[in-house]
């Protein structure tokens, strides 16, 4: 009874964007506390919708998607119809929860963070409700193209709000050239999108979910014309790419921390990049029932997971900025959800095509694994932005550096981020310690039962592991221990910005155990109605707890992390070691390359410099010179020509008088020629 | 109700003798005589809307010899209508914009609304000598528009357009006229000018003639639209005319040429259509991708967006180019959207330096801080144009690629879809590129901010460009939203054309 | 009677000789005068074809040629009107200095 309504979530914040906009200068904190209520109810109408999908299923079916619809658009040529509508089923529960939950937390905190803003806190209160409006319109679309609507929508505001400080501060310049860079370079992404979305749509004559996620229609094509599903496939994976920030198009992330910390916490935790993964998992039909292809492409999406992991949980090794650490971090752990999604879709493809039963357990085991983190990831990144965003209040710079000993100052922030930190690294039985072990299972499934590439992935993800453990004490002991070695006076803590904390850091602890009440039921159900062919036997949370405990490799990945932590605590705290042994002063290659970020943002300025400007000029020169001067050259000739007719009116009556009977002698002859020759 | 075609030629008939008579003191009531006429003109254009307007058609035997007939005919349809009323709303909307014009207001508004009647003629033409003279008649006003209120190399550039527009035109006349007599031929003696007459007579047109007619009139039509390379009088027309002037060259006189090849070319021949098909998507691929790599490199930023008008009308010419419903159904859709969006792109620009001094990209930096509400319609302006969902540009931009791939997915040419993504990508780039050299950044030290340009020191805009901008912006958004209220009215046009 | 070959002959030459004129000199007076051959050997080829003419009236030919006597008896009077104003306002008749009006 809630479900018919849902449409009312994404209305909500656009409600209050719309007024925030309007009114913003007039009302209390610029609207702000418009912007909260909305996020707030519309974080209380997920829950009770989500409460009734998974109490009353739909037509007393669970896990059966709900779907409302109304015609929108209509392709004449083919009869195709774009709708517009809500589709709810399992995935759309837990994201419309998770996003609206941590947006809710991050605008109460935005109350104390951006408090000094003045003029501008109206703006940010706009476009930070219209962000959470392309979150949930995305969530809740019931069609690819008006889920590609909202992507874009949230693409503008993204682009909107890193620049939120492009102009009227001292470093505009280089604030609007991040926002630039992340809108175009997450563009490069949504362009492949689309054309995914013209292909599903060319194949499918429908961009609903209703009618495309249908294991016959989908087999039913891979028969027919494989190569363009694999493609379309691909192109989707292209946008994905882009917004959740893989490896090649990754780089815009670490330069958007150049908006305020609430904006980074939005985009890392509740928002943005989560969409992608949200696609990902929302199009894994496509890639499952491609009979062809459909396990290449779950490799290549793993592949493309596992290696971001690794690679980005590198270049947070040696930052020194603390919110790019935190971005890296996120980066990694987005590879982790891509590399659990790539393997889990895997071994659904691989055991469907064999017939395999358990392979399809297992592989929805690992697709659960990926939700599971990336709900996980939500709450202790959320909560690891909004620390390091109260760090930065408090000492008015981003350079670890310029930290150190806060911790009796920052008493709240400080124990909130521990959890957090533990929690990313895996700690037993904090949350990010169940959801990645999961992923890493996964990895290692599908690299036993069919793909040996998986067991590389697996194995780099287990270094990831090390490294982000190694990195985020790193970060944790820079801040907050040994002594202050900036030179500003640190603020204290504001109430308004430690309780959002408080109750984040309490979901970062204990989300995990969300596994316990039916979370992979609510999966696996969701999976079974989607894709609507085999009963899928899910264990329960116990089997699942107990499978991890026993595993092997739990107990290394759980060694991996504790002796991270340890280097960082002997490298950050005791100073026993010394970190310039390693990186021979920071004159290595390797930490040189790392601070280049491996020459990604070179390589982006002279693609766009060369294939963009550098044609752009030749074709300016080539208009100015080539298509202009023609036409100039043209109305020259014309004069010039003139010029030389004129010429011949000599102004003297003899020579008009020859020319009269030239004239007249040529016509006699002419005619002559004509008449006697005629005869 | 016959008398509602008619009378939107003579609103604006009247309403420019009208002002043009309304020299010296009395000219500065000119523009509210132009907002009467402009405002009634576009009331009456809703009207039509409402109504069933596909039987509205008239028509007058005007001139009439043993050897041809000439009417008065006027007739709207589903390619027309939307024409209409942009055509009545953007008159209105630069008579509000324009409203503290004080260089000759008389005049200008004379202009505007003879602008308008040709317009409108073209529009609702349904006979081809009215047609031509109707185009020809759209010429003088902007000749005048730009050679006395331009800029400074107004004088070069006004005889650019009028020439180049002109030698076009001409040879679509030599085509009408082959067209028609021929047609006269068929039908058996007198050459009737109406387009019922001539489209009767259509299928019976040989096909070596369909080819090489087409081909003539379709040359006048590209070079009005502007396709490349008959495309360079656009931006130089761009730069020197004012403000008004641009928004109505862009807004609604581009839209011409697609209209023409559409209601003449795809009407008429059928078997040349299909002859031409390539020609006319690559012309279109090559304009989108061309006008995109322009728009980059340009410096002034009136200029920049002239060439993004090559570049969305080139999108046009893609979707009429395959020929289908789809394709016709979206270039219809997008010839409306470009022409709400770019209006609001060129009053941005002519505000740029009207109230800056300058449109030079280089000399610009960190505005959005002196003048916040100009930097937002230019951003939203901007993003509307390059293609952002849940405005209007997306909806034609997505359906003509969508078209265009429908076409090229049965070929061996499947990658050409590329061309559509590239030039999403470079319109992205280049507006947000002179985006974040205009509005954002360090303020400029260029500038001098006090002493100013004409008229004072730099100030943001006033009520009456805010009024304009905001009805242009309100529009956008709400076609965007609800697409189907303009596709409504194309739908049964490009159900029955293809 | 003599031959109408022999008038039409003697015609042409008066025109050919007045079209040499035309063609070589450059003062106007002479032109004028070489005009007016060209137009006598035209009034001769009138008279000659009207006396030779075995099937219509002759008076035709003789009126058309005493009307074209009077046009040139005008022509020459507004010639020399023109010549001679010239002459005032320039100092000269020649036809190769009046050139003002020819670009």
């Amino acid at each position: 009874m809630f479900m018919e309504y849902a449409w009312l979530i994404p209305i909500l914040p656009i409600a209050c964007f719309v007024i925030v906009g309007l009114f913003g200068k007039k009302l209390h904190e610029g609207g702000g506390f418009v912007a909260i209520a909305g996020a707030a109810i519309a974080c209380i109408f997920s829950v009770l919708v989500a409460y009734d999908f998974i109490t009353n299923g739909v037509d007393g079916i669970f896990g059966a998607p709900f779907v409302t619809e109304m015609k929108w658009l209509v392709f004449p040529g083919s009869d195709f119809v774009i709708n517009f509508g809500v589709y709810i089923d399992g995935l759309t529960c837990i994201m419309l929860i998770f996003s609206s939950f941590i947006s809710t937390m991050i605008f109460v905190y935005s109350i104390g963070y951006m408090g000094d803003q003045g003029e501008k806190k109206p703006r940010y209160y706009g476009e930070v409700s219209l962000f959470l409006t392309g979150m949930l319109g995305l969530i809740v679309s019931s069609n690819f193209l008006q889920m590609f609507i909202f992507w874009e929508i949230m693409g503008l505001c993204s682009y909107l709000l890193i620049g939120f400080w492009s102009f009227d501060h001292p470093e505009a310049k280089q604030k609007s050239s991040a926002a630039k860079k992340a809108f175009l370079v997450t563009r490069a992404g949504d362009v492949c999108l689309m054309a995914g979305l013209f292909i599903v749509l060319y194949l499918f004559g429908s961009l609903d979910y209703a009618n495309i996620f249908n294991a016959v229609a989908i087999e039913a094509i891979a028969a027919t014309n494989p190569e363009l599903l694999t493609v379309a496939g691909l192109l989707i994976f292209g946008g994905v790419i882009g917004k959740s920030a893989q490896f090649p198009l990754h780089d815009w992330l670490p330069d958007a921390m150049a908006g305020p910390t609430t904006v980074s916490a939005l985009i890392h935790a509740a928002t943005m990049v989560k969409a992608g993964v949200y696609l990902t998992a929302r199009a894994m039909p496509l890639y499952v029932f491609n009979s062809v292809n459909g396990e290449a492409v779950l490799l290549f999406i793993g592949i493309i997971g596992g290696f971001t992991a690794i690679y980005a949980a590198s270049m947070a090794l040696n930052n020194f900025n603390i919110k790019k650490v935190l971005a890296y971090s996120t980066l990694s752990q987005l590879g982790y959800m891509i590399l659990a999604l790539g393997a889990g879709g895997f071994l659904m493809a691989h055991g469907y095509n064999t017939g395999e039963e358990h392979l399809v357990a297992l592989g929805v085991l690992g697709y659960m694994a990926g939700i599971f983190h990336m709900l996980n990831h939500a709450f202790f990144k959320g909560l690891l932005f909004l620390c390091s965003g109260a760090v930065i209040h408090a000492t008015g710079t981003e350079d670890m550096k310029q930290m150190g000993g806060l911790f009796s100052k920052l008493k709240v922030t400080a124990v909130t981020m521990l959890l957090g930190s533990l929690s990313i690294a895996g700690f037993p039985l904090f949350s990010g310690f169940w959801s990645k072990d999961l992923v890493l299972e996964a990895a290692l499934h599908a690299g036993t039962h069919g793909m040996t590439g998986f067991t590389v992935l697996f194995v780099m993800g287990m270094i990831t592991a090390f490294m982000t453990a190694f990195y985020m004490f790193r970060m944790w002991f820079m801040t907050f221990v040994g002594d202050y070695r900036g030179t500003e006076h640190v603020h204290h803590e504001s109430k308004i910005m430690s309780a959002p904390l408080v109750v984040l850091s309490i979901f970062a602890v204990i989300s995990g155990f969300v596994i316990f009440i039916g979370f992979g039921n609510l999966i696996a159900d969701m999976l079974q109605e989607s894709m609507g062919f085999f009963w899928i036997e899910i264990e329960s949370g116990m089997d699942i707890a107990i499978s991890i405990f026993t595993n092997i490799w739990t107990y290394v990945s759980i060694v991996l992390a504790l002796s991270g932590i340890g280097i960082a605590y002997l490298m950050y705290m005791k100073k026993s070691v010394d970190p310039a042994k390693f990186n021979k002063n920071g004159e290595s290659a390797y930490y040189k390359l790392l601070t280049k970020r491996y020459y990604f943002p070179e390589l982006y300025d002279q693609i766009s410099w060369k294939l963009g400007y550098g044609i752009a000029r030749i074709v300016d020169a080539f208009d100015r010179n080539v298509i202009d001067g023609t036409v100039n050259g043209l109305s020259g000739a014309v004069i010039g020509g003139g010029d030389v007719v004129s010429q011949m009116e000599t102004g003297h009556v003899r020579d008009y008088a020859t020319f009269v009977i030239a004239g007249v002698v040529v016509l006699i002859l002419v005619f002559a020629f004509i008449f006697i020759g005629g005869i | 109700m016959e008398f509602i075609l008619p009378l939107l030629l003579i609103l604006p008939f009247v309403g420019a003798i009208i002002t043009l008579f309304m020299g010296g003191e009395r000219a500065k009531y000119a523009k509210f005589t132009a907002l009467v006429f402009s405002v009634a003109t576009l009331a009456l254009a809703i009207v039509l809307m409402t109504m069933d307007y596909v039987t509205m058609g008239m028509s007058e035997v005007w001139i009439q010899t043993d050897f041809f007939v000439m009417n008065f005919a006027l007739a709207v349809d589903g390619l027309s209508i939307l024409m209409v009323f942009l055509t009545a709303l953007l008159v209105t909307v630069v008579v509000i914009f324009s409203f503290e014009e004080g260089d000759r207001p008389n005049y200008y508004h004379t202009l505007l609304l003879l602008m308008e009647l040709g317009l409108m003629g073209v529009y609702l033409s349904a006979d081809y000598f009215l047609f031509y003279i109707m185009w020809e008649i759209t010429l003088i006003p902007m000749y005048f528009m730009i050679s006395w209120y331009g800029g400074p190399r107004r004088h070069y550039s006004a005889i650019k357009f009028f020439i180049y527009t002109h030698i076009a035109s001409l040879v679509m006349l030599i085509g009408i006229f082959a067209m028609v007599f021929q047609a006269g031929i068929i039908n058996g003696g007198i050459a009737d000018f109406s387009f019922a007459a001539v489209a009767a007579a259509s299928p019976m047109f040989a096909e070596t003639f369909q080819v090489l007619v087409f081909g003539l009139l379709f040359f006048g039509f590209i070079v009005k639209m502007p396709v490349v390379p008959f495309h360079t009088w656009l931006p130089d027309a761009h730069v020197e005319a004012p403000t008004g002037g641009s928004v109505l060259l862009a807004g609604v006189m581009l839209k011409m040429g697609s209209y023409g090849i559409l209601r003449v070319c795809i009407e008429n021949f059928g078997y040349g259509a299909i002859q031409w098909q390539w020609v006319m998507i690559i012309l279109g691929i090559v304009s989108m991708i061309y006008g995109a790599y322009a728009c980059i490199a340009q410096k002034d930023l009136k200029k920049m967006v002239a060439y993004s008008s090559i570049s969305h009308m080139g999108m046009v010419l893609i979707g009429i180019g395959v020929l289908s419903q789809t394709g016709v159904e979206f270039a219809i859709f997008q010839m409306f959207a470009h022409g709400l969006i770019t209006a609001v792109l060129f009053m941005v620009c002519g505000l740029a330096g009207h109230n800056i001094g300058t449109r030079e990209i280089p000399l610009l930096g960190g505005m959005a801080k002196m003048m916040p509400k100009w930097a937002f319609f230019m951003m939203f302006g901007f993003m509307a144009s390059l293609g952002l969902p849940g405005l209007v540009g997306f909806v034609a931009e997505f359906g003509i690629l969508y078209a265009l791939w429908e076409f090229i997915a049965n070929t061996e040419y499947m990658w050409m879809i590329v061309f559509g993504m590239i030039s999403m990508m470079l319109t992205a780039g280049y507006y947000l590129w002179s985006m974040q050299r205009t509005l954002f950044g360090d303020l400029t030290d260029k500038i001098d901010f006090e002493t100013g340009v004409h008229g004072g020191p730099v100030h943001d805009i006033s009520k009456y460009e805010f009024l304009a901008m905001t009805i242009m912006i309100l529009l956008i958004a709400l076609f965007g939203i609800m697409p189907s209220l303009a596709t409504d009215f194309i739908m049964p046009y490009a159900v029955g054309l293809i | 009677m003599i031959p109408i070959e022999l008038v039409l002959g003697f015609a042409a030459l008066l025109f050919c000789t007045g079209l040499y004129g035309m063609m070589t000199t450059n003062k106007a007076l002479v032109a004028l005068m070489c005009v007016e051959l060209m137009l006598n050997s035209a009034n001769i080829n009138f008279i000659a074809f009207a006396a030779y003419n075995v099937f219509a009236d002759a008076t035709i030919g003789n009126i058309f040629v005493l009307m074209s006597i009077a046009i040139a008896a005008a022509e020459v009077a507004v010639g020399l009107a023109l010549i001679l104003n010239v002459y005032k306002i320039k100092g000269t008749s020649s036809t190769d200095d009046l050139t003002t009006m020819r670009w």
